[in-house]
């Protein structure tokens, strides 16, 4: 951030201000923020301010504001119809349910936003574009909220982000003992701001020099490791359940099925899948070429440092953005940052 | 006027029949039933039940040969067993009792066939259109707080080294003796988390720990472990570290012949209770009442600091709460909790139970339940394992403990563990004895 952009405005705003915009926003769009459920932190439409879990209120249990589930929810929902069939005599309607909602996203963490940037590569940029994920996108602001503190087991500031990283959201808010220094990053993102009612400030926020945890190996060391015995031993204690998938900001894997609704009702739906399941890789004929967990595990940590780079063209850039959920949620203690490191280290 | 849709599952020999007759004999039945043809009323899997009931069926009508007659000797047996059961758990999830029923009618009776179809159907009448089958918009208006009333005791300060020290001596001495190809324990891993391991040479025993956080029931590794590989020579036995819950889990399992008791070196320890992610005592050791492991080739029973009290009300407590509401709330609270499922399977993989090879709830071919990660989708992969849990669940928890969504499983698990202990008086692992509900006459089921 440092210089300010003359293109950038930025304001300072206390607490109430903030409340108010925020009910404004909820008014007039959906607004989803970080909610209280079930002793869970996460994502959830809110209909006024106070519902929201703020950085002071948190729970013991996610310090940083981290909600158990990643935004990638909204843009990539767990079960998307993606047409309906319906038989009616002899004809046949197909239906396509475009949505088309704008939606405001509230609190969201730089790892998140990032991560939504990684999956961009693949759904925007790549062909064919993926007219869902493109709707939910185009309709859909992101207000960062810089988190208080880094969790045990963030290493977002090893992959590249930044606790207050504002690369990848439409607007920024950085919470001071002043109050809250909103910046405007995007288009998008100032269209949301009330013209003169707030107080403009030139105070910018410094990005804190956050230095990596530990070093992350270089995309073209990992080609060499595939063949280790290491990935069967670490994955002994492996499940082979998709929970570390289902919360990542970046898996994105899919399965599509036509099913049933009713007599001459049908829809075409798809829904997360993970490749740490058995069945993920399983061929005609019941082959299954990563029968073993090691081979799945190993899978999934090269999809993050080696496949997906390579393929969407991230460059150094991983598809990891360090946000730690898969550590938090994982009932065997599988490590992620183990594997790095691991890695890392001179054989 | 309403008229419920009723489906109606009839033995094709006695029932079916029976149905037949009363046509032959022009007695009038209700038009409401749909009747689907079935070898034996042991063919109707409790699957079959509750997927009439996610796809809209107003009440299930299961009728078989009367005991004793039935043309498989033992299919209605299976029925008898299975039904309550899956009632008890559909009742507890918000559905009327009254939708499902079982009887029995035999080929000649074609007026008790008519019947017992018009007073099922008029009782199924009186309740109205099931409200089983959720919207996808539905939504849920959190009011349900349970860990609100959960009882609270924070762990004590406990020195663990003796046991710690035994476990390690005694996991060197099997390795290096060569009992054991294997021992799994647990280890702390680098950010400090207690973690399962798996040593396999005697001098990396010493990475061994016991402490308040060795929560994962390790057994759950035990099948993969001693599964026969074809052409190669058959697994060498492996030593496993039980808490006396887990170690129930081998007993089942060597019931169900999953491995033989002689591949498995148990090393049991005595336990105080496990230590939940906020530092309290888990809920499942507050009730729990067992100290020293059931199954164990070896006790490690080292002193400790503090005996931590147990209450033995708190599940029962939660349960009963349930029980009491009406239908309606119970039915909102459980979708309110699977509303959070994201179908990660977690659970499942974690349960030293859940060892299909292929789970019936995640075939491609399933006819059961859709792929969708929607709530009728959820609830049906919830309901039908707990079921698939009923007389084999130990309680261990792990699935709920594994949960990310924290949502109560535990509570399903124990409310048909004690419905098991009421109709067959039987409790998962304490011998090696399967579930009453997958064996055939063993273990009749108790009316009331």
């Amino acid at each position: 951030m440092g210089k300010p952009d003359p293109d950038k405005k930025h304001w300072l705003i206390s607490q109430s201000e903030l409340e108010s915009w925020l009910d404004g926003i909820a008014n007039a769009r959906t607004l989803i923020a970080p909610r209280l459920e079930a002793g869970l932190l996460l994502y959830r439409p809110v209909t006024k301010s106070d519902e929201i879990a703020w950085n002071r209120q948190l729970p013991r249990s996610s310090p940083s504001g981290r909600p158990v589930l990643s935004v990638k929810e909204i843009f990539f929902p767990p079960t998307e119809v993606l047409f309906s069939i319906k038989k009616t005599g002899q004809e046949i309607h197909l239906a396509e349910s475009f949505p088309d909602w704008e939606t405001v996203v509230f609190g969201v963490r730089p790892c998140d936003a990032h991560g939504v940037k990684l999956l961009d590569a693949l759904f925007l940029d790549t062909n064919p574009v993926d007219s869902f994920y493109a709707r939910r996108r185009e309709n859909t602001t992101l207000i960062g909220l810089t988190c208080q503190s880094l969790e045990s087991t963030c290493f977002c500031t090893s992959v590249g982000g930044a606790p207050d990283d504002a690369h990848d959201v439409d607007i920024m808010l950085i919470e001071t003992d002043e109050g809250f220094l909103v910046e405007a990053v995007t288009e998008k993102g100032r269209f949301l701001i009330p013209g003169g009612e707030w107080k403009e400030t030139t105070v910018t926020h410094r990005s804190s020099n956050y230095a990596a945890q530990f070093p992350v190996p270089d995309k073209d060391n990992w080609p060499e490791h595939f063949n280790d015995d290491y990935w069967s031993k670490i994955s002994e204690r492996c499940l082979s359940c998709r929970a570390c998938a289902y919360v990542c900001p970046t898996c994105r894997c899919f399965a599509v099925r036509d099913e049933t609704i009713s007599p001459g009702e049908f829809e075409r739906i798809r829904c997360w899948d993970a490749c740490a399941g058995e069945n993920y890789r399983r061929v005609a004929g019941g082959h299954k070429p990563r029968a073993e967990k090691g081979e799945r595990l190993r899978n999934r940590f090269y999809c993050k440092f080696y496949y997906y780079p390579e393929q969407y063209g991230l460059g150094t850039a991983s598809a990891c953005t360090g946000c730690g959920r898969c550590i938090e949620v994982c009932p065997a203690g599988v490590d992620i940052t183990e594997v790095l490191i691991d890695l890392e280290k001179p054989a | 006027m309403y008229e419920p849709r009723i489906i109606a599952f009839l033995c094709s020999w006695c029932s079916y029949t029976g149905a037949d007759t009363a046509g032959i004999a022009r007695i009038k039945s209700p038009a409401n039933i749909r009747a689907i043809r079935v070898p034996c009323s042991g063919r109707v899997s409790p699957e079959l039940v509750m997927r009439a009931f996610d796809q809209g069926a107003d009440g299930v009508l299961v009728l078989g040969c009367h005991i004793g007659e039935c043309h498989y000797d033992t299919g209605n047996h299976r029925a008898a067993k299975r039904l309550p059961i899956l009632k008890s758990l559909l009742t507890f999830a918000g559905l009327e009792p009254e939708r499902i029923r079982l009887d029995w009618v035999s080929a000649s009776e074609g007026d008790r066939f008519s019947r017992l179809a018009g007073e099922f159907t008029d009782s199924v009448r009186a309740l109205g259109p099931v409200q089983w089958r959720v919207s996808h918009d539905w939504k849920p208006v959190p009011k349900w707080n349970l860990p609100a009333t959960q009882e609270v005791i924070p762990y004590p300060e406990t020195d663990f080294t003796a046991k710690e020290d035994a476990i390690r001596a005694k996991a060197r001495e099997l390795l290096a003796n060569g009992q054991v190809s294997c021992v799994i324990g647990y280890e702390l891993s680098r950010r400090g988390r207690t973690r399962p391991v798996f040593i396999y040479a005697p001098e990396e025993a010493n990475r061994l720990v016991w402490n308040q956080d060795c929560t994962n029931n390790l057994t759950t590794y035990l099948t993969g472990k001693l599964r026969p590989v074809k052409g190669k020579e058959p697994p060498k036995p492996v030593a496993v570290v039980v808490k006396p819950c887990d170690s129930k889990a081998i007993n089942v399992m060597v019931a169900e012949n999953q491995y033989r008791r002689d591949q498995v070196y148990a090393l049991g320890v005595s336990c105080e209770g496990i230590q939940g992610p906020d530092g309290n005592l888990q809920t499942r050791c507050v009730t729990c009442q067992e100290a020293v492991p059931i199954v164990c080739d070896a006790l490690i029973s080292g002193a400790t600091s503090s005996f931590i009290p147990r209450l033995s009300s708190y599940a029962k407590e939660e349960i009963t709460k349930l029980q009491d509401a009406a239908p309606s709330d119970r039915m909102e609270f459980w979708l309110e909790q699977f509303d959070r499922c994201i179908r990660c399977y977690a659970c499942r993989q974690a349960c030293p139970m859940c060892k299909c090879p292929e789970c019936l709830y995640e075939r491609d071919e399933s006819t059961f339940v859709g792929l969708g990660i929607r709530l009728n989708e959820k609830r049906t992969f919830h309901l039908g394992r707990a079921y698939h849990l009923a007389g084999r669940c130990v309680g261990c928890n792990e699935c709920e403990r594994a949960c990310p969504m924290n949502i109560p499983i535990g509570l399903l698990n124990q409310k048909l563990a004690e419905e098991i202990e009421a109709a067959f008086d039987h409790r998962a692992g304490l011998a090696v004895v399967p579930s009453p509900i997958v064996t055939v006459l063993s273990g009749e089921y108790k009316e009331g």
